[in-house]
Parts: C-alpha cells; structure tokens; sequence
C-alpha cells in the first residue's frame, strides 16, 4: 500500500506560490538569455570585447543561476504538491531561502557585471555567497524532509 | 611578436606548396596535421653552388601578425633557429625572399645566419628570455657551440611591462585586499604600473625593446647571455645597456668603440642630424623630442601613454582591431587632442597656428610634427621625434619635410616662402632646382634609398594625391620600378595602383629583371597616351614648354642619385 502524502492547505499553497515563482523566474531569466543571445548576434563590444569578459561571464551566470532556480522553483513545488511531508515552519524556511537564492544568486551575478574591476566582478558580487548559503539551507531541508 | 607555430599562428598556406621567390631553388612546404616543414636549399652551404644540399626543417616559431609573417625553424643543432629563405606578406598574401622585406643594399644579403633569434631577437620577442650561448654569437660558430636557450613565454606577456609579479600573485590571492584596494584606489606596490612611474621611467619600460642600444661591454652581454636582461620595469634603464642617441653621446667612448666595431650602426638606423628614422625604434625619437626632454613640469611631460595604452579601456567605444589598427592610441589620441591637451594656446584657435583648415589633412597636429619619415615594415611610419617642418631639414640633413610630403606637387621654395610668411622661419639658401623643382621629385631622383622609399609611399597617401592630384606622378613612380632596392619599388608600385588608371597594374616587384622594365616601360606607354590633364603639365614637375615631360632634365637630376649604399636597421 503506497503512503499517502498528507497535505495541509499551506502545503498546497506554497507548492502553487513556487510553481507560479519558478515559471515567471523561467520567463524573466530565459529573456535575459534571448538579449545576451542578441549582443552575440550583433557584436555587441559592450558584452564581448576582451575588455569585457568579466562582465560577459557575470551576465552569463546570471542567465544560467536564473533559469536553473526557476527550475528548482517548480520542482520543488511539485515535490510538495505530491510526496513531501515537510511542517510549516520548515515549508516557510525554504520557501525564504529559494525565493531569497533566487534574487540573490542572479542578482548578484548581474550587479557584478555592470561595473567590474580589471579581472574581478563588482561588489555587487558579495551578495552571491549569501545567496548561495540561502540555497544550500533550502536543498539540506528539501533533502531531509524527502 | 613571437608565437609558437600553429594553425592559428601560422596565416601562410603550408598545404604541399611550391615558393620560387626565393636564392636558389624552390622551397617546397608541408603541413602535416599540425606541423609545418619547408624543404629547401642549406643557407649555411658553403662550398660550390651546384653542390648546395637541400634540407628538411620543420617550422616551429612564427614572429609578426600585422604585416608579415616571419617563420623560425629548428636547425637541427640543440635549440638553434634560423629563419626560412622567404617571409609571407599578410596583406599582398604572398610570398617574398627573407631579404626583399628589409631596406637594404642590392649587393648585400641580409643577415640570416643560424642563432641570430636565439641570440639577439629572444630579448624583445619573448619574456625573460636567456640566450645561453657558450660563446658570444659571432665569435665561434653556432654549431660548435652549445646553445641551451630559455624563455619563460613567448611575445610580450606580463612581466615584461609589469616586472616581476610573483609576490603580487601570491598577495593577491585575498579578495579582500584586492576590494580594498580598488575601493581606496590605491596603487598596489606590488606591481610596476609603468603609466604610473615618473615621466622618464614610464617611457623606459617601452624603450627597453623600442629603443636602440647596446651592452657596455662584453661582461654585460655574457651577464644577460646567462640571466637574461638585467632591466626590469621601473629601474632606470640607462644603468644597464647604452642607448644610443646621436644628438646626445655621439661622442661618446661608447659610441666611438661601437662605430669602430661597426661603422654602419648609427648611419643605419638614424638621420645625420641624429634623429632616428626606422621604425620599432619610437622611444629614440621620443627621448629626441622637446614635448619630452624640454617639458615644464612632470605632468606636461610626453611619455609614451600619453598617446598609447597597451590594455584597451573598458570605456573606449573602439573594438579591439580598430583599436591595434591604430598601433594601441587611447581613446580620444587619434586626433588633435592628444597635442592640444598641453597647448592650449593653440586650442583656441588651431586654424590661426596651422593656416590650414581644421579638418583638412593640413590641420592635423601630427601630420606636420609627425610625419611619416620613418621607414620599416615595407611602410613609412610616423616619426616620433615631434619637430617643426622646416625646409633646411630638407636641404641639410635630407630627410623630407612634412609640408612638401602632403604638398609633393611644390618646390622647397615654395615651401619655405610659406613658412617664412606663417612663422618667421627663415628663408635658406635654395639651389637651383630646389627652387625650380618640386620637392618630392628631388626626392625620387636625388634621395637615398631611405628617402625614395617615403617619398614613393608619401605618392601613394590619400591626403597628398588629394592636394598634389596624382596623374604626374605616373612617370616618376615608373622610374623607381627599375630601383635597384626591393623596397622602393615595392612602395612604388603599390603607389601606383593608387592612381586612377593603374589599380590593375601588374608587376612583381622581385620578379625577372626584364618582366621588370617592361612593365616600367609599359607604364610609361600607358601613362603617355592616357588623357593627362593640362593643369599638371608644370615646369616644376619637369614637364617643358610643349607640355611634354622633359626627360633630361629628369635624367640629370637622376645622375646627382645618392647611391651610397644604405641598410635601414629597422
């Protein structure tokens, strides 16, 4: 006999909150690779001169931490809606900590890029670890709760 | 700069080809998936020709990606070099003898001698380069010696500008530091900035290679022979080698003790008033100028970054070729700017200084105190020896003036009758036919090989043919076709293909001796019966009463020739 989750009507909306969170996540940072895309089509100096390979690669890492998140977003959601049995305060906990990876990691990427020192991002890239750790704290409990 | 030979390096086609522009028979190349090999005849042989072997060598160095491509192969005797019999032109996409490329006596061949890379190139076309010849190059020869050269890169990496840098590696190795320091703005001490050293030392981390010298004495050259250079960024240069610069220590024991043991070594590099005239040599003519030995203060200076920057600025809107196409000019350098940024005086009104118009070519700050009178690469190049066109520079030292280089259709007199209005710069005692001739054709009859050449690359130059016109040019170029120097009828032939009527002209400047005059001859022919409009028909471009070109007087001017033979040590 299989096991049957047991859901509570919080459960079910923080699944709904991150599949909404991860798809409009997926829309915005697949868009900033469409436009990264475009500065590649047309040579764009300001994002592929030598000069600039810092901020290319910190453009590019904002797409790829973006999309991944996104990702991650409705996997999650998915994996409340259907097995996981995780208590509200724990749900409430990763929920913070994807949505705060999710603007912290990409953001900090971004802001590292827009203005950067001759090999070494901007300080926006200091918020990065710290959205880093939130992920690391949200996979920990997923994990644990699965 | 020197790379190692690879697809990427290598811009000639290697895939089973036949070169025949080289001394003797064909060369004959392979690529071989990676590799590069040239079979032709040993340039060390010694005995009879008939007898001269061929040898197979593979290719393993290439130096030059702008104009040329100079391949290094491995002799075979430890790690000697020697360069292929035939260099391969990037923008003619050809192949030329090794000595066609340099200014240089007809009769004479240009040194291709095995080690000459390891023993005098390694020390500008690598990083921390050690020749580790057994014996001083030239003493004894190479195949008798051991040669166990070094280099830690390859081209001009790092530390050749920057010294040093293994303690600022291991430093900068915390972040934090490194925030710390973009955030104060500070310069880290651990690290030579060379735009950032004193006027003289800044300009000397340029000159260690874009300069001319020589060891004080033969220990100094078996030191380097061992350790490499001694010369680090920011140490005052002058402590370890000899610079030579005529207007300065021509006198010199030093200088003395070098024109004994080599009597050509100022002749071939600079003009008789001292001021350097072959390229790759900038900092001798920067060292030469007022805007550097004569400046107020530090600030006013002139260093080499004044002008240039060797890492492209994340503000400038330039791409990276654009950028080198301009031999690495800052932002905002390519223009008047980069002169008016100390004379403001004249920035108020620059028409008023240069009686020409702003935008015409006239107008330029570096066409008149920079022209192109230097000479390298198969192109004449800025001289970076700021001066003042006069026309006794002309009549005195021989070098051409900037005025007469865009203005090649007028006499000196013309010329100094100018200058004389504008500026007070006295008239000189004029000959007869630097007051009855125009200038650049003196230049073409009279000049040296060194001149012919700027002058015929100066009939070739947009902003001249749009002042001078360029259809009397035809007869003159013509003539310099059958110059006995590669180089000038190089440049007079890609000269000619400029003027309107000549863009198919066909002619191979190392071709057949008679393939030569017949295509001089056939431009002549073309040139005599082409519609040739009437308002070039001048005295002063040797043309008589009857519109016809007087070829006497051509003749005679012919026969006053410099013919002193000149090797251009570029």
């Amino acid at each position: 006999m299989s096991h049957v989750p047991k859901h509570t009507p919080a459960q079910l909306i923080f699944a709904s909150r991150h599949i909404r969170f991860g798809w409009w996540s997926l829309l915005v940072f697949l868009t900033l690779g469409l436009v990264l895309e475009v500065f590649h089509g047309f040579k764009i100096g300001f994002y592929l001169d030598v000069s600039n390979a810092t901020r290319r690669l910190m453009w590019t890492l904002a797409h790829a931490h973006g999309a991944l998140l996104g990702i991650i977003h409705i996997v999650f959601g998915l994996n409340l809606r259907a097995t996981l049995e995780m208590n509200k305060s724990n749900i409430s906990l990763v929920s913070i900590a994807l949505i705060g990876a999710s603007v912290l990691l990409p953001g900090g990427f971004f802001l590292g890029g827009i203005s950067f020192y001759a090999g070494d991002p901007g300080v926006g890239i200091a918020i990065v670890p710290l959205g880093a750790g939130l992920l690391l704290v949200a996979v920990f409990l997923t994990a644990r709760a699965n | 700069m020197t790379q190692i030979a690879t697809s990427d390096s290598v811009r000639a086609d290697f895939d089973g080809i036949i070169v025949s522009s080289v001394d003797g028979r064909p060369m004959q190349l392979e690529r071989h998936q990676d590799e590069f090999w040239a079979e032709f005849d040993d340039p060390g042989w010694n005995g009879p020709p008939e007898a001269r072997p061929r040898i197979t060598r593979q290719v393993v160095m290439v130096t030059g990606s702008h104009h040329q491509n100079i391949y290094w192969y491995a002799t075979g005797h430890e790690r000697t070099l020697n360069i292929l019999p035939a260099v391969y032109l990037l923008h003619e996409a050809r192949w030329v003898p090794r000595d066609a490329v340099v200014l240089h006596p007809p009769n004479q061949r240009v040194a291709t001698t095995d080690g000459h890379w390891n023993a005098i190139c390694i020390s500008c076309h690598t990083t921390n380069g050690k020749p580790l010849l057994s014996e001083p190059f030239g003493s004894v020869p190479i195949n008798q010696q051991t040669v166990a050269t070094t280099a830690t890169e390859f081209g001009i990496s790092c530390e050749a500008c920057h010294g040093p840098a293994e303690a600022h590696v291991q430093i900068n190795r915390n972040p934090m530091r490194r925030y710390r320091e973009y955030a104060n703005e500070e310069t880290d001490p651990t690290i030579v900035q060379p735009k950032k050293l004193d006027s003289v030392r800044s300009s000397q981390v340029c000159g260690q290679c874009h300069g001319i010298w020589e060891f004080f004495d033969a220990k100094a050259e078996r030191q380097a022979n061992t350790a490499g250079l001694p010369y680090r960024p920011g140490d005052e240069l002058r402590n370890t080698r000899f610079v030579a610069q005529p207007t300065v220590n021509a006198n010199t024991d030093h200088m003395k003790n070098l024109l004994l043991a080599d009597p050509e070594f100022v002749r071939g590099s600079f003009w008789r008033d001292g001021i350097v005239r072959v390229s790759g040599r900038e900092y001798n003519g920067l060292i030469d100028s007022p805007c550097y030995k004569d400046a107020a203060t530090a600030e006013r200076t002139l260093t080499c970054f004044s002008c240039h920057s060797m890492h492209k600025s994340t503000d400038d809107p330039r791409s990276i070729d654009e950028w080198a196409d301009t031999h690495q000019l800052s932002s905002g350098m390519t223009d008047n700017a980069a002169c008016l940024a100390c004379h403001e005086t004249i920035e108020a009104d620059v028409q008023a200084h240069t009686n020409h118009t702003e935008t015409s070519s006239g107008g330029s700050c570096y066409n008149c105190h920079m022209p192109y009178t230097s000479y390298g690469l198969m192109t004449a190049i800025r001289s970076h020896t700021i001066t003042s066109p006069t026309v006794q520079e002309s009549i005195e030292v021989g070098r051409p003036n900037a005025c007469n280089l865009c203005h090649l259709d007028q006499t000196l007199s013309w010329t100094s009758s100018h200058l004389n209005d504008w500026y007070d710069i006295p008239v000189p005692e004029l000959a007869r036919d630097e007051r009855s001739v125009a200038a650049s054709i003196l230049w073409l009859m009279k000049g040296d090989a060194g001149v012919r050449a700027i002058t015929a690359w100066h009939m070739g130059w947009q902003p001249a043919q749009g002042v001078s016109g360029s259809p009397w040019m035809v007869p003159f170029l013509g003539e310099l076709l059958g110059d006995q120097y590669d180089a000038v009828r190089f440049l007079a032939a890609q000269s000619l293909r400029s003027v309107p009527g000549f863009e198919e002209f066909a002619y191979d400047f190392v071709g057949p001796v008679d393939d030569r005059i017949d295509a001089a001859v056939g431009v002549i022919q073309q040139w005599s019966t082409s519609s040739f409009p009437d308002r070039y028909r001048l005295p002063r471009l040797l043309f008589n009463a009857n519109g016809a070109l007087d070829i006497t007087a051509m003749r005679d001017l012919f026969d006053e020739r410099d013919t002193t033979a000149l090797f251009l040590r570029e």
